[in-house]
């Protein structure tokens, strides 16, 4: 009897238990992918006392008894979180402010934060998914000032706002049109001057493959999902318009137009892959880890990669100095463009107390103007004045810029086109353009079948465009 | 009246203490923790996905509206929806040799071989691995090195060695689809080949005896006996062959991601949802998904009960 009864109560307790776990499975699970057992490890360094509770809503009720405010950070550099530089870097800010900082990281952010955010537990300052669209930006982020204000102190403000309201400020910026090479290798082959068109830039290409032993263009196929999609970066800059997207939409024409920015820097994508001398044996099986020592080792040429990979491959082996980053080779009337843009902005949930948001809104400032994280990854600090990396020597004929966003009545258009259409500028799925058009050219297909691939997107493009009720509105309204 | 409730209380309370009423608390509690796991992560989930499939929303939940049958329209009428389950023909005709192949082995392994046991533990090792370290295996296995970033995979060093040139399984599109069905095939047979031995088993030796009597062969043993003996559960592995066949996912996402023509429904449903943001469209395709799951159920359901 007195068995039994345990039983029973184990049984119930058990029950509750497994309940207890399942709903508090929202916010921790989530992170758990990478973070929730290392995040414990690696913050109890410099929380010793309250490193468990790092769910915020326990913060709250921290305030609430006046001891140290813990905040938490939602951040995707996995990599510098597991390294430590995230928390040696922090400790200025926590004894500044009383408080300890703690950080998740996600591997898959842009996906893992986007479910969260689906309950009200987003951590307390993150990372602004680029999945929110930016009309619903106030329904989750805490507004930081007006445009007028933050534009005058950040670069890319206007990256994150809605109706003139900032909810986020760019946590670094990168060089968007941009080309990662290994120097010596370029100099072996006897370049003396970079590329300025795509013809030149095949054509260095050729030379590095007859005259050296590396391996001119090394495409990652095998991670084309993400690797393909860094073409489409340099899209602006080969365009050298502020407006080059906007001007796309309003004048009514295809995306894919010979001489045109997109046009061109897929035909030259289509160039380099057609030519099995240009790049490795077999893209199926290539390997992005092996590829960073390679071309710091001098055994790949040149691989398109945003900025942000410039410090990856310098830290991959023993030549750092070897890596370079130069201009997209396209010309606009003879001069080379480079776009700078945001990376993630970081922003406040709405969500908390008063006391968390004030704090988050501090971290943010502090983040962007003092913390110099920007500057240590090698990339743009959107504070305004701030030095420039010194990697860009190679642009110093080169103007930079940033895009404009697009005017009232078209923010968001693009987007809403490019995901009804599925013909996915951004995207890197298995019916893009950008990997038929690899996958075409690797099968040694002839133009007419990138032709084809193109006119296809075109022609899905064009469909959607003319459905879209807020693009016929402001056509309308506009002219 | 209070007397009453007082005494039909006892009456409960004694019921409770009493055997029924513990053999009952026991059930009830020994379910509860599967069905609210079930509830909470299985069926509300399902219900919402068939509510998401009317309407228009993205991943956040936000300004959602409600479009009715359009979700579905779109994927009848736009070809690129239906299209990737042509991959699934690969897997379907791969599925029919990994029964053939696994009913052969099971054979064997039911005749008195020595070491059948380890045999049956290693065939059946695969199928307990996770599907991502398969991937991962495979991916490996098939790799094509340039000796500049990675090495030669597997099966091009096992060629190499009898002189062989280096193949590059997974660019060809005439033959990646091959590999990955090999995949799937090496992963899946260990489940099939314990289910034929389990039905092998149930034979009765006497049949064996009589017909080792009758001076049968092995081929005559297998196609007279075994083989009508096991018919359902043949037509059951089929069954089962074709869903899978439909909803293959893992083994192409992870080896190349769906490119080179190896996509997949499932996949373009995971595409739809996260790269485009459509999680109604997407939903209806689990829904579609789901429904031809159903209805191949029905048929297996049908054909059961013809035997009876």
């Amino acid at each position: 009897m007195k068995l039994r009864k345990l039983m029973a109560g184990f049984l119930a307790a058990s029950t509750a238990l497994s309940l207890a776990a399942c709903s508090s499975g929202n916010d921790s699970s989530a992170g758990s992918g990478s973070s929730a057992a290392d995040s414990s490890a690696n913050s109890g360094a410099n929380s010793s006392a309250n490193s468990g509770a790092d769910t915020s809503s326990s913060a709250d009720s921290l305030a609430a008894s006046g001891e140290k405010l813990t905040l938490t950070v939602l951040t995707h550099r996995t990599d510098r979180k597991d390294d430590g530089t995230l928390a040696e870097m922090t400790k200025s800010f926590e004894e500044a402010n009383n408080c300890t900082v703690v950080y998740q990281a996600f591997t898959d952010y842009s996906t893992d934060v986007p479910t969260m955010m689906n309950t009200t537990d987003y951590g307390d300052v993150l990372m602004i998914p680029d999945t929110v669209k930016l009309e619903d930006l106030s329904n989750f982020f805490e507004p930081l000032g007006t445009y007028d204000e933050m534009n005058a102190k950040y670069m890319w403000a206007d990256k994150k706002m809605y109706d003139n309201t900032v909810y986020g400020i760019a946590h670094l910026g990168t060089i968007a049109g941009g080309i990662c090479y290994n120097k010596r290798i370029w100099k072996e082959a006897g370049i003396t001057e970079l590329p300025k068109t795509p013809a030149d830039f095949v054509a260095d290409l050729k030379l590095i493959a007859e005259k050296t032993d590396a391996i001119p263009y090394y495409t990652n196929f095998a991670n084309a999902d993400w690797t393909l999609v860094q073409w489409a970066s340099l899209v602006n800059s080969a365009s050298g318009s502020k407006t080059y997207e906007t001007d796309i939409l309003t004048s009514k024409r295809d995306l894919f137009v010979p001489g045109d920015a997109y046009y061109e820097v897929y035909k030259l994508m289509f160039d380099i892959f057609k030519d099995p001398t240009l790049h490795e044996e077999d893209p199926a099986t290539s390997d992005w880890e092996g590829c960073k020592k390679a071309i710091n080792d001098g055994k790949i040429a040149t691989m398109v990669m945003g900025s942000w990979a410039v410090s990856q491959f310098k830290e991959a082996g023993e030549n750092p100095d070897d890596i370079g980053y130069m201009p997209a080779p396209f010309s606009v009337n003879g001069k080379q463009y480079a776009e700078s843009t945001a990376d993630y902005c970081l922003g406040v949930n709405k969500n908390r107390s008063d006391e968390i948001k004030e704090l988050g809104k501090k971290y943010i400032t502090w983040f962007v103007e003092e913390s110099g994280f920007a500057q240590k990854e090698g990339s743009v600090c959107a504070l305004r004045g701030s030095a420039m990396p010194d990697y860009l020597t190679d642009f110093a004929d080169c103007e930079f810029f940033v895009t404009e966003t697009a005017p009232e009545g078209l923010v968001g258009v693009w987007d809403a086109i490019n995901n009804d259409s599925e013909v996915g500028t951004w995207q890197g799925d298995a019916a893009n353009f950008k990997i038929q058009i690899a996958e075409a050219a690797f099968a040694g297909e002839g133009d007419d079948k990138f032709e084809s691939i193109i006119a296809d997107a075109n022609s899905k493009w064009n469909t959607t465009r003319d459905a879209n009720a807020d693009f016929q509105a402001y056509i309308e309204a506009n002219g | 009246m209070a007397a009453e409730t007082v005494k039909q209380k006892r009456t409960f309370i004694q019921w409770i203490r009493g055997y029924t009423g513990q053999k009952y608390i026991t059930t009830v509690l020994f379910l509860l923790v599967p069905l609210v796991l079930l509830i909470l992560f299985t069926l509300i989930p399902a219900v919402n996905m068939g509510i998401f499939s009317f309407q228009k929303r993205d991943q956040l939940g936000v300004s959602v509206e409600w479009v009715g049958l359009d979700n579905y329209v779109r994927l009848f009428t736009d070809s690129s929806y239906m299209s990737t389950f042509k991959n699934s023909i690969y897997y379907l005709v791969g599925s029919f040799v990994q029964q053939g192949l696994a009913l052969f082995i099971a054979t064997l392994l039911c005749s008195k071989i020595k070491f059948a046991n380890v045999f049956k533990g290693v065939l059946f090792f695969p199928y307990m691995m996770n599907g991502v370290a398969v991937s991962l295996i495979f991916r490996r296995f098939f790799q094509k090195g340039d000796g500049i970033t990675n090495t030669e995979g597997t099966l091009n060093s096992i060629l190499m060695m009898f002189g062989a040139d280096p193949v590059k399984w997974l660019s060809n599109p005439d033959i990646v689809n091959f590999c990955l069905v090999f995949a799937s095939i090496w992963r899946y047979i260990g489940f099939d080949i314990i289910m034929y031995i389990g039905a092998i088993q149930s034979i009765s030796p006497d049949v064996y005896e009589a017909a080792d009597l009758d001076g049968a062969n092995a081929w005559q043993r297998f196609w007279y006996i075994i083989f009508p003996s096991i018919r359902p559960i043949v037509a059951l592995q089929l069954i089962l062959a074709i869903k899978g066949a439909v909803s293959v996912f893992e083994i192409p996402y992870i080896i190349t991601g769906g490119r080179n023509g190896t996509s997949t429904f499932v996949i373009k449903t995971i595409e739809t949802a996260f790269q485009y943001q459509k999680i109604g469209l997407a939903s209806a395709m689990a829904i579609v998904l789901l429904a031809i799951i159903l209805v191949i159920t029905g048929i297996q359901k049908a054909l059961f009960r013809e035997r009876k």
